[in-house]
């Protein structure tokens, strides 16, 4: 679209799992007629051969010769719908709706305005109660959204708003200002990518107690209000707040991820920290009577429990064989056994456990190897340290980290780099169990800022 | 699953009548026929969409009268495969019209990255571009 504004006629090619989504951003975007030409899905399996006889077949959305149709976009006289210029705005219907409860539930479910359960309807007195738990103005703009940065444009919204997706998903006035500040960060709880992303939120500080939050036994699970409703928000208000989750179009997550329910919300133990811990929104800027709420990004998490050695051992094993093999960012949840054990080793803070893991984690040899054809070459011209990497063998764990802080893609060039391995102490002290994920630490924000 | 295009443009705020701006969120009282007021049975609730953002139309690029003797660009937005797709048109060119010149470049970024130093070489020596593409 960038080189249509230009000047220059193109014609973008899409795979045709992604027709939906490729006209809606073309809409959304100002360009409803772009002249998109589709292949079949997918296409990264085939070979060159079959990649041509593709060329030779047709559009699947047309039915016409695919080569046609690309030459057509590009020199087929434009219509008068495709030289249109103005503004339009979107609606997204009227203030209020009426009918039986019953039949709200079946609207705003067939609407994709939930999660599939059922909502307490956010009629307008409950709304008024929600907005007790925040002295902001109702009309204050919160912040925007996408579904996913950079595809989609970003919706904006208010204090009301937000507070009508917290009553749906059955959040107290109390909570409010936990929904407001995650509302406020315009991070999606449901993000778009076919890798089906999931999210987590870990509230810090003293507004954790002022509401009751579960950080002991199950607090990843449902047995808590507070967390479970926080959570549910984020997932309705992105829905809603930013028009994203609508598969095939702002959600193309192909398993999707269960995760998006409740994007595991819970809180730190902090109570339970071992001496000379800081809490996590400490270790990022903030003070330890400031309430926050930090979000994290990421796929999955694997719960474990290995009683054969000490745990920071463990967990150091673990990175080297924990198989993610595009990621590199990781975030441990340790119960807090599990951190006591490792202060017990001599780690007197996160930061000197993290250095530890850095220092100490290794890289199996097949997945060392299976992107470095430069380092191969020299390693087999006997070129250090490749080459004893290589004599090393193809079960060897390579004394070669993949947790050294680095840049992500998209970063600011002068932000600082983040660490990769993040970590948090939640859990019941039932056993000595602990949790790791290829989770990534995203941001931490105020909830003081919205009460 | 069958994606109806109309309705999930219309969940999104766009009318599928090519963004003319007509409301299509409809509702539910009314879409039955039924009054909007609050009677018998009946509550009222609100709307929790957010505000999506006007939508500038954006007039296409002139086409060009024929493909004959010009430079179209190939450009990959980085998807595993599209290097050796692209390649493949190319290829077809070679044979269908070869008066046609191709250049195939990669495009920085990624899927949704800029990339304003490609884009002024095509304004520069181009005279149309293909991409690909989704996966």
């Amino acid at each position: 679209m960038t080189v249509e504004k230009l000047g220059i006629p193109t014609a973008p090619i899409v795979t045709i799992a992604f027709e939906q989504l490729a006209k809606t951003n073309a809409a959304q975007r100002g360009m409803p007629h772009e002249r998109i030409c589709f292949v079949p899905h997918p296409m990264t399996n085939k070979s060159d051969a079959e990649m041509y006889q593709v060329l030779l077949g047709n559009d699947p959305v047309t039915g016409k010769p695919f080569m046609k149709e690309v030459i057509d976009a590009l020199t087929v006289p434009l219509t008068a719908e495709e030289k249109a210029t103005g503004e339009t705005r979107p609606s997204t219907g009227p203030a209020t709706f009426s009918d039986t409860p019953e039949n709200l539930q079946r609207f705003f479910a067939d609407n994709n305005m939930t999660d599939f359960q059922p909502i307490i309807l956010p009629t307008d007195d409950k709304v008024e109660a929600m907005l007790k738990g925040t002295s902001h103005s109702p009309d204050e703009i919160v912040g925007k959204m996408s579904a996913a940065h950079g595809a989609f444009p970003e919706w904006s919204y208010n204090v009301r708003q937000v507070a009508i997706n917290a009553v749906m998903a059955g959040a107290q006035p109390e909570f409010f200002p936990a929904i407001l500040a995650i509302a406020s960060t315009g991070q999606p709880a449901l993000f778009s990518s076919t890798s089906s992303f999931a999210r987590m939120a870990v509230v810090n500080g003293p507004f954790r107690d002022k509401i009751k939050m579960n950080y002991g036994i199950g607090a990843l699970g449902p047995f808590n209000d507070a967390n479970a409703t926080i959570g549910r928000a984020w997932t309705i208000l992105t829905k809603n707040l930013a028009g994203a989750g609508l598969p095939g179009m702002t959600y193309m997550g192909t398993t999707g991820t269960n995760f998006n329910y409740n994007n595991m919300c819970c809180a730190e133990t902090e109570d339970k920290l071992p001496d000379g811990w800081q809490p996590l929104h400490v270790r990022h800027g903030f003070k330890p009577t400031d309430s926050t709420v930090t979000i994290f990004t990421g796929w999955s998490l694997t719960n474990v429990c290995y009683f054969g050695l000490p745990y920071h051992e463990m967990i150091n094993h673990w990175l080297t064989h924990y198989f993610s093999t595009n990621n590199a960012s990781v975030t441990l949840v340790l119960d807090p056994t599990v951190a006591a054990d490792v202060k017990r080793h001599g780690y007197d803070s996160p930061d000197a456990f993290r250095e530890y893991l850095v220092k100490n984690s290794k890289t199996p040899a097949w997945l060392y190897w299976q992107r470095r054809d430069k380092e191969m070459e020299q390693a087999k011209q006997g070129v250090e340290p490749y080459a004893s990497y290589l004599k090393m063998g193809p079960d060897a764990d390579i004394p070669v980290t993949r947790f050294e802080p680095r840049r992500f893609p998209g970063m600011p060039a002068d932000a600082p780099l983040p660490n990769t391995i993040e970590m948090f102490v939640m859990g019941g002290e039932t056993n000595t169990y602990w949790l790791g994920g290829d989770f990534r630490y995203t941001l931490t924000t105020s909830i003081d800022k919205w009460a | 699953m069958k994606i109806n295009r109309r309705k999930l443009l219309s969940l999104m705020g766009i009318s599928p009548v090519v963004l003319a701006g007509v409301p299509t969120f409809a509702d539910p009282a009314k879409k039955r026929g039924a009054r909007a007021s609050v009677d018998s049975g009946k509550i009222e609730v609100l709307n929790p969409r957010g505000f999506p953002p006007a939508i500038q139309l954006i007039p296409m690029a002139p086409r060009v009268a024929s493909l004959d003797g010009k430079t179209v660009y190939l450009v990959s937005d980085g998807f595993e495969g599209a290097d050796r797709f692209l390649n493949q048109i190319a290829v077809w060119f070679s044979k269908n019209m070869p008066s046609v010149k191709t250049i195939y470049r990669l495009k920085a970024g990624g899927l949704a990255g800029d990339d304003p130093k490609l884009w002024a070489e095509i304004k520069a020596n181009g005279a149309a571009m293909i991409m690909a593409y989704g996966h």
